[in-house]
């Protein structure tokens, strides 16, 4: 028989085995951690590979705030939209939706698939329905209770919807999107009336064509663009997204690999434990004259088996995982996705072969070294293997799976770095929770007393048990933190009866029926602000960009137009920081808000020349106000002394209060109305506090492994000391100790462990969760007082059940069985 | 000093000459055994005895090549092993030397059946599931073939032990204080197996022992005295 087939036979009898299974497990939820994150990136990245140019529905797309009349000359095809924002209504439901107003030729490229009913796969169609009739998201007929065939009202329009949208071009960017899609006819709009001066509309033109002429295309085409119009070729479009997706995956990736990393912990622990209990048979097959070669293969046979075995189950468990974490970050886009493919499971397998490699290669090493003369002197130790030498190959298998899961190397020495100083924080604090332990052991007494000391005299093992544990409970309780706190700390700093609704577009006529609507509904209405776009385009006379560095050029104050408004009273939430308030001057006089007065390096006296439609506006600023965006007022970064924008084209926006009770006020709004649009916060809040909870729902998914690699560190740690402990509750049994004070020394022990993790874990948490408040959120800190309850209870139960299991059995042999095993 | 060679022992298996080992310690070098003179004909039964620490287990891992002496030359199986390393060591043992331990050794994953298989498997003979069987009835465990060594006595145990060192026709069987850990009826019941078994197999038997009464059974004993031999002849 061959040594391989030896050591297959050899791992099969010893299946049973607990070091063998530990390390099954570990490398089990390693891997699945890492193969879930590895699987779903490569759908999404795949996803949008495929795509392709059908992801802009063209080669070159041109977007801009305003229409464009003049072009290059080209000989390429052509599509232009328009896009905006708008009320739906039918009955008394009514939804903001995003409103695409399309030309027969759209999309160029890629395709559309409309649907007679919801939940089908649907036909590739023009996206332009007929006329009368508008194609809808599958969400859109939800929200307004309504099916196919019946009739919505757009502005002063009717449609009827004709079709369900089920996939169009790009639309797995779109994911997040707030509003529903709704294609309707370009030549449509103008009857709907939805469209005032001020609204934000931005104009799509899409070209398509032979490689030459849309490179000679987009050349000539360049150096006309402003900086509000972007030029986006079909390449750089799938590019800026998966840039930004690649950069969430790495992250993903990372969170992934610690668990990886604490499982490499449990597996190392177990690996090691595997080695002492397998040295006499390492010492029985030389005397029978394997040689270290043979014995190598059979070692290595039996490790790559294993290894083999637990990342493929591994990957199985990704596999299921990640169909589940996909309906949490990407629930529309699931079923689009493309299945699974099979380089994730190559990825996977490799990194537990290495998590494995990395984490045994001692033990092996030694193994194989073992003297035969052991077979006469049990005492006699393995030769030490060259230290240098398993400690490098170990050390580069690890370091090689970091570096593949960071890609560069300045993130992996961040990781490795930030690894090291956490790793060196969790020691520091378990040694100390240890030293507290201490304090608590000398004033316990019976199995209490007991299981402290066993915890502190296993100092190794409950440090690595403590920290794995903390690290678990602390990374899941900080991010269910995130998403509660900082959700609630913005909600709780509205003011009570702050303005709910935004009315946007309100066209000059409108003002004032708008007004006694709202007066004769008791609603509380903000003063009703003009509101003109304009891009900000000079300082002093010299272009804006010129004036600042290169890093702050790409502002978003400068790519986007802005909402100007005139006004001579200072609004309510403002305050003024330097200067006068314009009041009634009626001069070319300006305020800017602080904040972009800072990141602009913008200061009294500069004067400011903004482009609004074919209209040049110079204004000096003459104050600087500070401006309480959490007030829900509607505010403004630039406010013109009156009169300076008169000749412009304006539409009003106010903001209001509307009770929970009132909210029938507002259908009634959008029927008298239909042409503004109404912004609901709690809405958007909500939204936004929905996609918080997908993506933080998703990373707990994944911290879900961490925990449960915690949970194989504490079972691999304690079982090798389970002779030891074995041992002892002989001694005891033997000297009369009861299995009920065994089994309470035991539970005292795990137990106080889990709530010193928990504890740990609650002061992590909270120092964490205060510096994010503050440094990146704004918000107070505060205390939760219901963490420090939660998290020792988690660790408890946790470490109680996985410590008692593994090692309840010794409390229930009888003392001379097991004398008689140890013997 | 003329290292021993065949020429010198036609016919023995194993052989030493001025054989000594010494190992260090915190006072210096400790003396375990010096100067053993040795030479074992093939088919022999020789006892190793000794008081505790007189050095008797140390001789029989040196001449069955387990470990390396301070001086002195080893002859086993007709190769002079100071010029083997471990692994040509280990080769050498392959199939042509069993063993019997005190504490039976016996793989508690495995079967008997699997522990008596186990050198045969790494012999690479072919009929090696007949042989373990036919060994495993000659020890008188047929029936108790499936059982692993948790479920076995301490002399059932033993008696599997014994399978697994005559089932590949070694020429050389080594014993350490093979009934050191059995009571007296089972150690002798051990006895008369070991030696029926190395009667008819034509086996050379070395042993250690410091049981007189499983000494007399040997053609000549070779008495430890602090290290150094004092040998008799028995039979």
């Amino acid at each position: 028989m061959s040594f391989a087939r030896l050591g297959l036979w050899l791992l099969r009898r010893e299946r049973a085995s607990g070091e063998w299974r530990v390390l099954l497990l570990a490398l089990v939820i390693g891997v699945g951690s890492v193969s879930t994150t590895g699987f779903l990136g490569d759908r999404i990245k795949r996803a949008m590979s495929e795509q392709g140019a059908s992801f802009l529905g063209a080669d070159l797309l041109v977007t801009s705030p305003r229409p464009i009349d003049a072009w290059p000359a080209h000989s390429l095809r052509t599509s232009s939209a328009l896009e905006f924002a708008s009320m739906v209504s039918r009955g008394d439901a009514f939804q903001l939706a995003t409103l695409r107003a399309v030309d027969a030729a759209y999309p160029l490229r890629g395709e559309v698939r409309i649907a007679d009913r919801p939940f089908e796969a649907g036909t590739p169609r023009p996206a332009q329905p007929p006329p009368g009739a508008i194609h809808v998201d599958q969400e859109l007929l939800t929200l307004l209770n309504a099916e196919v065939g019946d009739t919505v009202q757009i502005g002063e329009s009717t449609f009827r919807i004709a079709g369900v949208v089920v996939e169009e071009p790009g639309q797995l960017g779109g994911v997040f999107g707030f509003a529903p899609r709704v294609f309707l006819r370009a030549d449509e709009i103008e009857a709907t009336r939805v469209l005032q001066p001020g609204s934000r509309l931005t104009w799509l033109y899409q070209f398509a064509g032979e490689p030459e002429p849309l490179s000679n295309f987009s050349a000539a085409l360049k150096p006309t663009l402003e900086t509000t119009q972007r030029l986006i070729g079909s390449r750089d479009g799938v590019e800026t997204l998966r840039g930004a997706f690649a950069n969430a995956d790495h992250y993903l990736q990372l969170t992934a690999l610690i668990s990886l990393l604490l499982s490499v912990a449990a597996i190392a622990i177990a690996a090691h434990r595997h080695a002492l209990r397998h040295y006499d048979q390492a010492a029985l097959l030389r005397c029978m004259g394997a040689t270290t070669a043979q014995l190598r293969v059979l070692y290595t046979v039996q490790l790559l088996v294993l290894g083999l075995l637990g990342s493929l189950a591994g990957v199985a468990i990704g596999a299921l995982t990640q169909q589940a974490l996909a309906g949490l970050i990407l629930p529309e886009a699931v079923t689009r996705l493309p299945s699974l493919g099979a380089a994730p499971v190559g990825v996977a397998v490799v990194s537990g072969l290495l998590a494995l490699a990395g984490a045994s290669l001692p033990a092996l090493m030694r193994l194989i070294r073992v003297p035969p003369l052991r077979v006469l002197r049990r005492d006699l130790p393995p030769l030490p293997a060259a230290a240098w030498l398993s400690a490098s190959v170990s050390g580069s298998a690890l370091l090689i799976l970091i570096a593949w899961y960071a890609g560069d190397a300045k993130l992996v020495a961040g990781f490795v770095g930030a690894l090291a100083a956490l790793v060196a924080v969790l020691v520091l604090l378990a040694r100390l929770a240890l030293v507290a332990g201490r304090g608590v052991q000398k004033i316990s007494y019976g199995p209490l007393r007991f299981g402290l000391a066993q915890m502190l005299r296993h100092r190794f093992d409950s440090t690595l048990q403590l920290g794995a544990f903390t690290l678990a409970l602390f990374l899941v309780a900080l991010l269910a933190l995130v998403r509660s706190d900082l959700v609630d700390g913005w909600r709780q700093q509205l003011p009570e009866n702050a303005p709910n609704h935004f009315l946007v577009n309100i066209a000059p006529h409108q003002q004032d029926a708008v007004a006694a609507y709202l007066a004769e509904h008791r609603l509380e209405a903000s003063e009703l602000y003009p509101m003109v776009r304009g891009r900000l385009v000079s300082k002093n006379g010299i272009p804006i960009a010129d004036t600042l560095p290169p890093e702050a050029r790409d502002s978003n104050t400068l790519r986007r137009e802005l909402n100007l408004t005139w006004t001579a009273t200072l609004p309510a939430n403002n305050a003024l920081l330097a200067g006068t308030w314009h009041g009634e001057r009626r001069g070319p006089e300006i305020s800017v808000e602080a904040g972009m007065a800072e990141r602009l390096n913008l200061a009294l006296g500069d004067t400011l020349g903004f482009e609004s439609g074919d209209q040049t506006i110079a204004a000096r600023i003459t104050s600087i106000r500070g401006v309480k965006w959490e007030s829900m007022q509607p505010n403004f970064f630039v406010i013109f002394a009156p009169g300076q924008l008169d000749t412009l084209p304006a539409s009003s926006i106010a903001s209001v209060y509307v009770p929970p009770d009132a909210a029938g006020v507002l259908a009634g709004f959008v029927k008298t109305f239909p042409g503004i649009t109404i912004l609901a916060l709690d809405k958007l809040i909500a939204n936004i506090e929905a996609v918080f909870a997908q993506i933080i729902g998703a990373i707990q998914l994944l911290l879900g492994f961490l925990l449960a690699a915690g949970m194989a560190v504490v079972v691999a740690t304690l079982l090798a000391s389970l002779d030891a402990r074995q041992q002892e509750a002989v001694l005891l049994r033997t000297l009369g100790a009861q299995r009920a004070y065994l089994a309470k020394g035991l539970w005292s022990e795990f137990i106080a462990l889990g709530v010193l993790a928990g504890l740990l874990a609650s002061v992590c948490a909270e120092v964490a969760m205060a510096l994010i408040a503050e440094r990146l959120f704004d918000l107070p800190p505060r205390l939760h007082p219901w963490l420090w309850l939660a998290l020792p209870t988690a660790g408890a139960l946790l470490v109680g059940m996985s410590g008692w299991l593994t090692t309840r059995h010794i409390t229930r042999v009888p003392p001379l069985q097991s004398i008689r095993a140890l013997g | 000093m003329t290292p021993p060679d065949s020429a010198q022992f036609p016919n023995a298996v194993v052989a030493a000459r001025a054989l000594s080992q010494q190992v260090p310690t915190a006072d210096g070098l400790l003396a375990i055994l010096s100067e053993v003179e040795l030479a074992v004909q093939a088919g022999e039964t020789l006892a190793i005895t000794g008081a505790s620490g007189s050095g008797k287990s140390t001789l029989l891992g040196l001449l069955a090549g387990l470990d390396q002496p301070s001086a002195g030359e080893i002859m086993l199986l007709g190769q002079r092993l100071g010029n083997l390393d471990e692994d040509a060591r280990a080769r050498l043992r392959a199939g042509r030397i069993g063993f019997v331990f005190q504490s039976f050794q016996l793989l508690p994953a495995l079967t008997a059946l699997e522990n008596v298989l186990l050198p045969l498997e790494l012999a690479g003979r072919a009929d090696a599931r007949e042989r373990a069987a036919h060994w495993l009835d000659r020890v008188g465990l047929a029936a108790r073939a499936g059982h692993t060594p948790r479920q076995l006595s301490g002399g059932e145990q033993q008696r599997v032990a014994i399978a697994r060192a005559f089932a590949t026709d070694p020429e050389i069987v080594f014993a350490d204080e093979p009934t050191g850990n059995l009571d007296a009826d089972t150690g002798a019941r051990i006895i008369d197996l070991l030696f029926e078994l190395n009667a008819s197999a034509r086996t050379t038997l070395i042993l250690v022992t410091h049981d007189d009464a499983l000494a007399s059974r040997c053609q000549r004993r070779l008495h430890l005295v602090a290290g150094r031999t004092h040998e008799t002849a028995l039979a």
